[in-house]
């Protein structure tokens, strides 16, 4: 099982703060299965057409995917994915 | 008055008031700000000065952009020689107080020496007085503010005073203008308070001098419309303020939990911007022409007030092992009324629950009060009070994280740089951001060089936080630009959106003179080597700009993050070579003249 966590205005198209999800396995994989899931509010904030949109910010087990692999990054059971829009503050 | 607003010199001893010009040539080197009144410090302040003297001089200073127009341009600084730690203070707050100066025509303000008995000053335009505060000391910020504005019987005026906290030294006392914004840093407020100065309460009239006003325009409208698309500034700071960053900091791992023993903490949601924003806030808070409004009004029970940022949730929160925003809220309160520093309360609290937790804080010392126990929310408001009024065991948590460390023989578990109590980010998990608080002239402090930004956001690139490699030219880079940024007068949120080059179009709309992006940063760089020049003629040893050895050498425990130290040794020498510095760190003959400081 995966966990996805949702923060801030992801919230707002997830109606939660978390799930699981199973039998993905990359990221984008894991995004697209969400989609379909929440619909397209959901899915106009995490892609931008077909690639994973800069609006938002995808964490693996706490690593940007920017730094594991991008889109392709493997995702397996146990994994804790992370789903925030950017976001900043000091 | 000069068009750019005039230097008023203020000295508490003879009470004598002097108008003085200021120096183009020092404006455009130095901006304003941060960097002019650094440059003052540097160039009038003996060597050795006892920061509680009367010898000391403590400097506000507004930027060119203050009350000018430009977006979040209501910035103010305080410049001294800092008493925590004797090397340079320069804390910068917003609200309204710095644009009510520069309509007053006044572009700094020099204070000096020490009143013989309590007292405030009243500017009104061009009239400076210096009167009898005696009916307001020991009052609270808030009520301090009602009564002030009563007795110069303008409510339309702006009042920058200190509390309780800043009348009996503490060194972490703040400066608190519009009653509950801070320049929080550093211990100014004890400055003040070392100077019988309860307030200084400004009405002006005039309009802020702007040399192109058609230039202006255009900056600003291209400033604003990247500030309107930016998901920064225009959703993610409005919703949920400073605070949205309690998850995500979290989430990678570097949340300083219980005196960064550790650097997560499950139960964080609990206390994030989301949690604050649907349970506490009432409303937003803008400062002057901020179109960002990241202020948080907010209730708990029947007290109303406002805050807290990110930093204070985490220094009353996770850092204390506190889990819910109810206490966290009223501790940030209490540090508004007193007039003291949320992240150094906060950490000061953590350190001595860490000293108590392990015995060399006896309960005896207590006298009665609640354990020092990580956790305790009760400990947390109750010692937040009590530091605040400088009282039983709070006297020595007024002192800060490190005398106390010291005080009991573990430095070790102060976590501070240069005897700063560091903010909201693990300089192991995040690394660029470690060697910025290293390096930080001021100490632990993440806004002079705000690497988190890439490192962890990802704006205005993605950086790995964990690649060390890589850091020295951010940090440097960010370092001079924060100088800049802080000089001139704008909020340093602004940068999410914009970059140097709208910096430099602002300031060279409102001088005049020929700013491009190279020569902002070109000032900023001087402004830090000022700084660096100022700290090593006050005796640091550079063997300062370190890390507490817990960052170096202990693995962070649990968490995303797990197993990760500080690379500080590795990134030091680059650092310092980017800077033009010796293998020392000492700047070379070569890099003062390059930037005029020889």
């Amino acid at each position: 099982m995966i966990k996805v966590l949702f923060f801030a205005t992801i919230r707002d198209y997830t109606n939660e703060k978390e799930t699981t999800a199973e039998g993905a396995s990359s990221i984008e994989g894991l995004l697209r299965f969400l989609c379909a899931r929440y619909g397209p509010e959901f899915e106009t904030e995490v892609f931008e057409g077909e690639k994973i949109s800069d609006r938002v910010i995808v964490l693996v087990n706490g690593k940007h995917i920017a730094h594991t692999g991008g889109p392709l990054t493997p995702v397996k059971d146990g994994d804790t994915i992370a789903v925030f829009p950017v976001i900043g503050g000091g | 008055m000069d068009k750019f607003g005039s230097i008023v010199r203020i000295n508490l001893t003879t009470g004598s008031v002097k108008k003085e010009s200021l120096c183009e040539k020092t404006m455009k080197e130095f901006i304003g700000g941060r960097g002019y009144a650094t440059k003052v410090l540097y160039d009038e302040l003996p060597k050795g000065t006892d920061p509680l003297s009367p010898e000391n001089k403590l400097i506000f200073a507004n930027g060119p952009l203050t009350g000018k127009g430009a977006p979040a341009s209501g910035r103010y600084m305080v410049v001294t020689k800092s008493p925590l730690n004797n090397y340079i203070a320069s804390s910068n707050s917003g609200g309204f107080w710095g644009a009510e100066l520069a309509r007053a025509g006044w572009f700094m303000i020099i204070l000096e020496g020490k009143a013989q008995k309590p007292s405030y000053i009243w500017i009104n335009d061009d009239k400076v007085e210096i009167r009898d505060a005696s009916a307001f000391w020991g009052l609270d910020s808030h009520e301090a503010t009602d009564k002030l504005l009563a007795a110069v019987g303008d409510d339309k005026a702006k009042v920058a005073c200190i509390g309780p906290a800043g009348e009996r030294l503490s060194k972490l006392a703040a400066v608190m203008n519009d009653k509950n914004r801070a320049a929080g840093r550093s211990g100014v407020g004890a400055v003040m308070g070392s100077k019988n100065l309860k307030a200084i309460v400004v009405k002006g009239s005039s309009r802020p001098h702007v040399e192109n006003q058609d230039e202006m325009k255009s900056v600003l409208a291209t400033a604003m419309e990247k500030l309107k698309t930016n998901p920064v500034t225009s959703q993610g700071l409005p919703t949920y303020g400073t605070a949205v960053l309690v998850n995500i900091i979290n989430q990678i791992g570097g949340y300083p939990y219980k005196n960064w023993q550790g650097a997560h903490m499950p139960e964080a949601d609990s206390q994030s911007g989301e949690t604050l924003a649907r349970d506490f806030l009432t409303k937003r808070y803008s400062c002057f022409g901020c179109p960002i409004g990241c202020g948080r009004v907010t209730k708990v029970g029947d007290r109303e007030g406002e805050g807290p940022e990110y930093e204070s949730i985490f220094s009353f929160g996770v850092c204390c092992g506190v889990e819910h925003l109810e206490p966290i809220i009223e501790a940030n309160y209490l540090c508004n009324e007193y007039g003291l520093d949320t992240i150094s309360a906060g950490v000061t609290i953590a350190a001595a629950m860490e000293l108590y937790e392990k015995g060399y804080i006896k309960k005896e010392e207590l006298e009665g009060g609640p354990e020092l126990k990580f956790g305790n929310a009760e400990a947390v408001t109750y010692w937040t009070k009590k530091m605040g009024l400088v009282e039983g065991f709070g006297k020595k948590l007024a002192m800060g994280s490190y005398a106390l460390c010291e005080m009991y023989g573990h430095p070790e578990f102060s976590m501070t740089a240069k005897k700063l109590e560091m903010p909201a980010y693990d300089g192991r998990a995040v690394q660029g951001i470690g060697l910025n608080y290293a390096t930080s002239n001021r100490g632990g402090c993440h806004v002079r060089g705000y690497t988190t930004s890439p490192e962890v956001l990802g704006l205005p690139q993605k950086l790995d936080p964990a690649e060390y490699q890589s850091k020295p030219t951010w940090v440097k880079i960010f370092q001079d630009l924060t100088a800049a940024i802080d000089s001139s007068g704008m909020c340093l949120f602004t940068s999410f959106a914009l970059g140097a080059d709208d910096y430099a179009a602002f300031l060279k709309a409102a001088t005049g003179f020929e700013y491009d992006a190279a020569e902002a940063l070109k000032a900023g760089e001087r402004i830090w080597n000022i700084e660096r020049l100022f700290n090593l003629r006050e005796g640091m040893d550079t063997a300062e700009d370190t890390l507490p050895s817990r960052l170096l050498n202990e693995p962070i425990p649990e968490g995303p993050a797990k197993g990760m130290v500080s690379h500080l040794p590795e990134m030091l020498p680059e650092y310092y070579k980017l800077r033009g510095w010796d293998a020392k760190g000492i700047p070379t003959t070569g890099k003062l003249e390059e930037l005029g400081l020889q």
